[in-house]
């Protein structure tokens, strides 16, 4: 189900600058990275109670890294996402204290997109080993098929 | 014969049927459990898998010794023969049949726990020299459950020991020889329920077995205890295991089951097959054993503590009391 | 016995407040250390990555006092094979194999997921036949799952035959899958628009088979694992996950409905043919391992009761829709959700119009259930620890990925 964008809208008055607008994906609220905290926060405490994180996944647009937090209310049955976007070598804001279940999701994220992780208890790297390249770069080839089958 | 080789030859007939008795309690043990599991357990090692144990061993022996580095050397040697030893020494007293025994002691029954009392030792000296953290915690476990478990199982046979007036072994098994009424066999398992119950329950305690294998533990520890050792270290530990429950099965049919005898039999036809009749009540008692191992999930330590110390100790008091003001009342100057 | 090269322990949620994790669970007393002026340390064990019960290759890097879990750490990553960097680089068709390498034990649900993703950017209607036998191959690989979950289970407690009985069951479910759709794990059945193949009369016939004695089965397995006295001691207010900790670690599934929320992907945002399947939504009252033992038990009962409907209901038709070869989605984004027996998988795609997707992300329940870990097994017992993993049931391909 959509959430109401005005009711979003109202929500998010005076916390933070967010647009709020109806995608394909659903609900989007895109807000500026230092405000994430804030908006989930209040997301979380309105009566619209979005008590639970669903996901958090990055995505590299080449300019930027765009984050995605998808939100979900048990109580009105809706779903939200809250985006926003990170330069390349952005600090990535732990939002943990709000939703648990970031915990590790964020870990991965910054990893796998070359983050650094900030005011996360345990900013270690998840998956992969260190030196590794933040593989879900785009610019970070992956062998072809040629070069598999050359090997 | 010569004076040397006399007591020499039941000690090397002790060594021979502990390894016999190994081998064919491991392929019991695999058999058993194949089956209780919907599985076929050993078919390929000659017919029906009959060879693959002894295969096992010779693949035991001729494995790598290896010693890890950190491990207390000479308590990490020592620690399986401190398990082994015991398990071979427990073979002394049992009466395989009124004359076929090692050697008859009047405190047979006693000797027999003393012996193996001295086996979780071993287990605590190859935890604690192993430099493993699994074993040493299996180490631990093993002194914890030793304290709880080791007193009821001791207080559990002393009913038998007050009424029969002996610990000799054979004299127990002589006491327990006819039937009452007619039909009932002379059995303490009949008269003394309560204590054949303590028993088999500090028996599986005291052999390591599910759902009391808090010291090997293979889900939660590993191998607990045995981790670090390989080749024939780990093979006299696993040989003692079997070995030990040889022994408690034994014990267990010479005090509450008989022994050697049979009812309704006459000892004319007894006597030639007395010890086969005891191996096989023994091997029953294994078979049990393994049933429960097959089945049962593991208890927690605490859980096992609880019942230990809370339960079968205040139990098995109460009714050792009870024996004796019983045993006074009816017999005042002794039942023997 | 600590050694130097252990990993110092950061927990993650032991830095700032709101979570308490030394606290302990009703029923364990907690002992001071260092009794009579005696020094004391904790040990540090890993536990893991190679160890028999970390269902795959996690390493937990445990501090123990004594028995006693003080804190936990969750290592994970040995199985990280970059599925959603190899994602963008596969066509849409392809993007189901990847997933069956994820939730390798239920790949069906993985394969739909994907699926629905491409489909909703697509805007394919899908037959009713394929819808219905998505469906029907979803609850037939929900109880495979499910039996993998219990007899582990029961390997965790100890109890070494639940694990092998529970394979027999598999056995017979893993050839009906292995007759539709020709592989016993990687089916790589579903595909974008429908399913792969129709259901063959051998796999219908060993299904009806199946299904005529598995509710018995099931009451055997309750029996004798659920019945008894040792089992209940130790999952009983074991392990509690109240519904404000489930729901802020973002649990779902069977771990969520065993802490008592009503959410199931099935029931809420239904897909395939599951809003014409009657079926009951288990629910747990403490959210003990109890509960969850108890919901996943019922939800292999309702599981065969959906495939029931599912045979006798099956429409006739097409299973698949035309769907050119190669998927070109427009542009856009979208998430699709199933139920699969560990929680809600999702598969959140990024389409920029070309024939592989711009970004494929798979949220991995199995990540959040295990995330749940470092904060409940802190107070409970080394063995209990392990009881506590094998119940929330996670698979460690997704996590990884």
């Amino acid at each position: 189900m959509l959430p109401d964008t005005t009711v979003v809208k109202t929500v998010l008055t005076g916390v933070a600058r967010a647009e709020v607008t109806a995608t394909s994906l659903g609900v989007v609220v895109r807000v500026p990275h230092e405000d994430t905290a804030a908006v989930l926060s209040a997301l979380k405490s309105s009566d619209l109670g979005f008590v639970m994180l669903v996901d958090l996944l990055g995505t590299d647009t080449d300019e930027d890294v765009e984050l995605t937090y998808h939100l979900r209310s048990f109580a009105r049955d809706e779903e939200l996402y809250v985006k926003c976007s990170l330069p390349h070598d952005g600090v990535l804001h732990s939002v943990w204290n709000v939703y648990a279940s970031a915990l590790l999701p964020e870990r991965e994220t910054a990893e796998l997109f070359g983050l650094t992780l900030a005011g996360h208890p345990n900013p270690a790297r998840l998956l992969t080993t260190d030196g590794e390249q933040p593989l879900l770069r785009r610019s970070v080839p992956i062998r072809t098929l040629k070069e598999v089958r050359d090997r | 014969m010569s004076q040397v080789l006399a007591p020499i030859l039941p000690v090397l007939a002790a060594i021979g049927l502990m390894l016999a008795n190994g081998v064919v309690l491991i392929y019991m043990l695999r058999k058993v459990l194949g089956h209780l599991h919907l599985r076929l357990g050993p078919v390929h090692v000659g017919p029906k898998g009959i060879v693959q144990t002894t295969a096992d061993v010779l693949k035991l022996l001729s494995k790598e010794d290896i010693r890890p580095n950190g491990v207390d050397r000479w308590m990490y040697v020592l620690a399986p023969v401190v398990v082994f030893v015991p398990s071979l020494m427990a073979y002394a007293a049992l009466p395989f049949s009124e004359t076929l025994r090692i050697t008859r002691l009047d405190t047979g029954l006693l000797y027999t726990f003393a012996v193996l009392s001295v086996v979780p030792l071993g287990v605590i000296m190859a935890g604690w020299s192993s430099a493993n953290k699994y074993a040493l915690i299996g180490a631990l476990r093993a002194a914890a459950q030793q304290v709880a478990y080791e007193v009821p199982l001791l207080l559990s046979v002393l009913p038998v020991v007050m009424i029969v007036g002996s610990m000799d072994l054979a004299e127990i098994v002589a006491f327990q020889t006819g039937v009452w009424l007619g039909v009932v066999p002379r059995w303490f398992v009949v008269l003394l329920i309560p204590s054949f119950v303590i028993f088999m329950i500090a028996a599986l305690c005291e052999l390591n077995q599910t759902p009391f294998d808090m010291s090997e533990a293979e889900s939660e520890l590993v191998s607990g205890f045995a981790t670090e050792y390989s080749s024939m270290k780990f093979g006299l530990i696993f040989l003692s295991e079997f070995s030990n429950s040889f022994v408690i099965s034994a014990l267990a049919v010479t005090l509450f089951f008989g022994g050697w005898t049979l009812p309704f039999v006459p000892d004319s036809v007894l006597a030639p097959i007395a010890p086969v009749v005891f191996v096989l009540k023994t091997y029953i008692g294994i078979f049990v054993f393994m049933w429960i191992r097959g089945t049962l999930p593991r208890v927690r330590i605490d859980h096992l503590m609880n019942l230990g110390w809370k339960w079968l100790i205040p139990i098995s008091l109460a009714w050792l009391m009870l024996v004796g003001v019983v045993v006074k009342l009816v017999a005042p100057g002794g039942v023997a | 016995m600590t050694d130097p090269r252990d990993t110092v322990l950061t927990h993650a949620l032991q830095a700032e407040g709101t979570f308490d994790p030394g606290r302990a669970p009703a029923g364990i007393k907690r002992i001071p250390s260092g009794v009579d002026g005696l020094a004391t340390e904790h040990l540090v064990v890993n536990i893991g990555p190679q160890h028999p019960s970390t269902h795959g290759v996690l390493r937990l890097v445990a501090e123990l006092d004594g028995e006693e879990v003080m804190n936990v750490e969750v290592a994970v990553g040995y199985l990280h094979r970059g599925i959603e960097k190899l994602g963008e680089h596969r066509r849409y068709h392809q993007l189901g194999t990847l997933m069956d390498r994820g939730d390798y034990v239920s790949g069906i649900h993985g394969e739909l997921a994907a699926a629905l993703a491409a489909e909703q950017l697509l805007e394919v209607e899908v037959p009713p036949r394929g819808q219905w036998l998505r469906s029907l191959m979803s609850e037939v690989n929900r109880i495979a799952s499910h039996l993998v979950w219990f007899g582990t289970f029961g390997l965790d407690c100890g109890a070494m035959g639940q694990f092998l009985y529970a394979m027999r069951e598999r056995e017979a479910l893993l050839d009906v899958l292995e007759s539709v759709t020709g592989q016993r794990m990687m089916f790589n059945y579903v595909r974008p628009g429908g399913v792969l193949d129709d259901i063959t009369p051998d796999a219908e016939q060993k299904l009806r088979t199946f299904l005529r004695t598995i509710d018995s089965y099931l009451d055997e397995h309750h029996a004798l694992l659920g019945g008894n006295e040792i089992f209940q001691k130790r999952v009983r207010g074991v392990g509690v996950i109240d519904r404000e900790t489930g729901l802020a670690f973002g649990l779902t599934g069977a771990n969520l409905r065993g802490s008592g929320v009503p959410y199931d992907v099935r029931r809420d945002k239904p897909y395939a043919a599951y809003t014409e399947l009657d079926f009951d939504v288990p629910l747990g009252a403490t959210g003990d391992a109890w509960d969850r033992y108890l919901v996943r038990m019922e939800e292999m009962r309702q599981a065969a009761r959906m495939c029931r409907q599912c045979i006798e209901g099956l429409p006739e038709g097409d299973v698949m829709a035309k769907v050119p070869r190669v998927l070109r989605p427009p542009a856009g984004e979208t998430y699709a959700c199933v139920e699969s027996p560990r929680g809600e998988l999702g598969v959140h795609l990024v389409a920029d119009g070309s024939d592989t997707p711009y970004r494929f992300h798979y949220r991995a329940p199995s990540l959040f259930a295990m995330q749940v870990l470092e904060e409940i097994l802190p107070g409970h017992l080394l063995a209990d620890a392990i009881m506590l993993i094998g119940s929330v049931d996670i698979v460690l391909g997704e996590i990884d990925r």
